[in-house]
């Protein structure tokens, strides 16, 4: 039975429609992202899970709870703002047991459930320290710890980390990961950032103008995104145009290209047909089923890999190599080879 | 070159001085004229004669302590109904901010004397009657101090971020009286303290409302003081000065002791 279910969700903000037919079914334990640009509705989801927000219709249960109708304070949920929002007035230790003080817990406990949640996010030295003194990855150190004290059945983090510089981001990406796969506490995850989402998730819910667009682990959503919006904004996909010529052997024709694709998602002889080649999946000099022979038109230093831009039949292909081979890049309007596998070559 | 920023940086510093000058003019030499002159008291002699008249009259203590009281009960009912509206036009009614800040214009605009008067006017006869009753002046007070206290309350909640405090509090399983007293209010306290001051040291002068609702005052007394005595006036507006500065450094210290 899923933690938390989310049924035909809809909010509307006068006449905007800010979330429409949202469905969902979270499993205990998970860890679940909604991603998409601003404005897609995914904040506006975290909002009516935590009660911030009433639905305009549909219902959402936790713990097989229905509780549209409950107050955030009843609905045992841990929420973590993207500007921290810890309390200024209250030292860290302060901002951390006060959810245990609301609940009345004895001071023996709230002390020690306190000291617990400073360990856990390595701070018991600053526990004296009010938030103005902490820097921002700290600061949201703390609001997490806040969020977990009172052991919520829930967690919900909206764009946690998007005030902080990339460094910290990617520290504590990780360190909220580890987090939650320690305590196993279901969790929603909010971000436009799609990296974030891909590397912190169990699954990933990919929303655009207040609707679910795919939702699949991050594996799925990067190598078989559907086609439309996903494959847009999923990290750089190549797109090439061509026509099935062998559907049932899954070969596409490209020019004078003949392309061998997973034979499974084959359609009928002579259709047109759009192929997505995601830029690392083609490999210079290398070994594959399908080779697509072209001219360098150019290339671009981006420190760890360099970005190439390759004409292939009057297609332009972007493709990426690690910074590591000596004598790369070869030079602009060279003639090159390029092999792609037939699994990285997504029939869209 | 040289000679072109010497001048300009004399010319800067006349400037400051002139200003700093005519700031001590308007407002510390009447305030050394008060105090001089309050210590003639005695004919020739520098002393603190008309201090000690104003302390041994015993109505001197009685208005002091009656304004003392109105203050307090205007503070209090005042932030009472104040506070919950500035929360509520901030989290709920955005819109209604032009309306309550148009209210906060109208006791500059309407004079307090119109005000006693309709004031006399509606609640002199029954079901109403509560000219006689010190609530009555209470509420005149809280009605020429509301722009104070919604301009100071309303800073002070600009400055926070009052919307996620509020919903990361309820998120903790925090009621809305719990949110208010454990989170808001001792976020609020300098602005709160600001309000409660301003408010104070309006109602300890206020003549009018109290006046033509006939209660003892202590700026009626001092008004009547001033009427009758030379001296004396001074030395009473030496002593409401001191004391207001009193509060302001109670203020000062209150805000001081605690928090970050």
């Amino acid at each position: 039975m899923p933690y938390l279910t989310l049924q035909n969700i809809s909010k509307s903000f006068g006449s905007a429609r800010a979330v429409e037919s949202f469905d969902l079914r979270v499993e205990k334990g998970e860890f679940i992202s909604l991603l998409g640009g601003s404005g897609c509705g995914k904040t506006t989801t975290l909002r009516m899970i935590a009660g911030f927000e009433t639905p305009s219709s549909g219902t959402i249960h936790i713990g097989g709870i229905e509780v549209e109708h409950l107050p955030p304070r009843k609905r045992n949920v841990g929420f973590v703002f993207q500007n921290y929002a810890l309390f200024p007035n209250l030292t860290v230790a302060g901002n951390i047991a006060f959810g245990l003080k609301v609940a009345r817990q004895k001071k023996a406990d709230l002390l020690a459930r306190t000291n617990e949640m400073l360990e856990l996010i390595h701070m018991t030295e600053l526990a004296g320290r009010y938030p103005h003194q902490l820097s921002g990855g700290q600061q949201q150190r703390v609001a997490l710890a806040r969020a977990l004290a009172p052991r919520p059945g829930l967690l919900l983090l909206d764009e946690p980390l998007s005030a902080l510089d990339a460094k910290n981001r990617q520290r504590l990406r990780q360190e909220i990961r580890e987090l939650q796969q320690l305590l196993g506490i279901t969790t929603v995850y909010v971000t436009h950032d799609q990296e974030e989402a891909l590397a912190m998730s169990d699954r990933v819910v990919v929303m655009n103008k207040g609707r679910i667009e795919q939702v699949g682990t991050p594996r799925e959503i990067y190598q078989q995104p559907k086609a439309g919006f996903t494959a847009e904004f999923i990290g750089t996909l190549n797109r090439l145009h061509g026509v099935w010529e062998q559907p049932d052997q899954g070969i596409v024709r490209v020019g004078n290209l003949l392309l061998r694709t997973s034979p499974a998602r084959g359609g009928l002889a002579g259709s047109p047909v759009a192929l997505g080649i995601r830029p690392e999946a083609l490999v210079w000099n290398g070994q594959g089923a399908n080779s697509l022979p072209g001219r360098l038109v150019s290339t671009s230093f981006l420190g760890p890999s360099i970005r190439c831009v390759l004409e292939v039949d009057g297609q332009k292909l972007i493709f990426d190599r690690l910074n590591h081979t000596v004598g790369f890049p070869p030079k602009v309007g060279d003639e090159i080879l390029l092999t792609l596998a037939c699994a990285d070559l997504i029939v869209l | 070159m040289d000679d072109l920023s010497a001048t300009r940086s004399l010319a800067r510093v006349v400037r400051h001085a002139l200003i700093v000058a005519s700031g001590v003019v308007f407002f510390v030499l009447p305030l050394v004229a008060t105090f001089l002159f309050s210590l003639h008291g005695k004919k020739n002699e520098l002393g603190f004669s008309a201090y000690e008249h104003v302390f041994a009259d015993p109505q001197f203590y009685s208005t002091f302590l009656f304004s003392l009281e109105m203050a307090f009960a205007t503070v209090v009912l005042g932030l009472v109904l104040l506070l919950p509206t500035v929360l509520w036009m901030h989290l709920r009614a955005p819109r209604a901010r032009a309306l309550i800040e148009g209210f906060a214009l109208l006791p500059f605009v309407v004079p307090p004397i119109v005000l006693v008067f309709g004031l006399i006017k509606l609640y002199s006869r029954p079901p109403l009657d509560l000219v006689t009753s010190p609530l009555l002046l209470v509420a005149g007070y809280i009605v020429i101090s509301f722009p104070y206290l919604f301009r100071s309350l309303d800073a002070g909640v600009r400055a926070l971020d009052l919307k996620s405090l509020t919903e990361a509090s309820q998120s903790l399983g925090a009621s809305m009286v719990t949110t208010l007293w454990r989170v808001i209010i001792p976020n609020l306290r300098t602005s709160l303290l600001g309000a409660g001051f301003l408010t104070f040291a309006i109602v300890l002068g206020e003549l009018t409302l109290a006046v033509l609702l006939a209660w003892p005052a202590f700026g009626p007394y001092m008004a009547l003081v001033g009427r009758d005595l030379a001296y004396e006036p001074a030395a009473l507006a030496i002593v409401s000065f001191l004391l207001t500065w009193l509060f302001i450094g109670l203020v000062q210290l209150l805000t001081r002791t605690k928090g970050p």
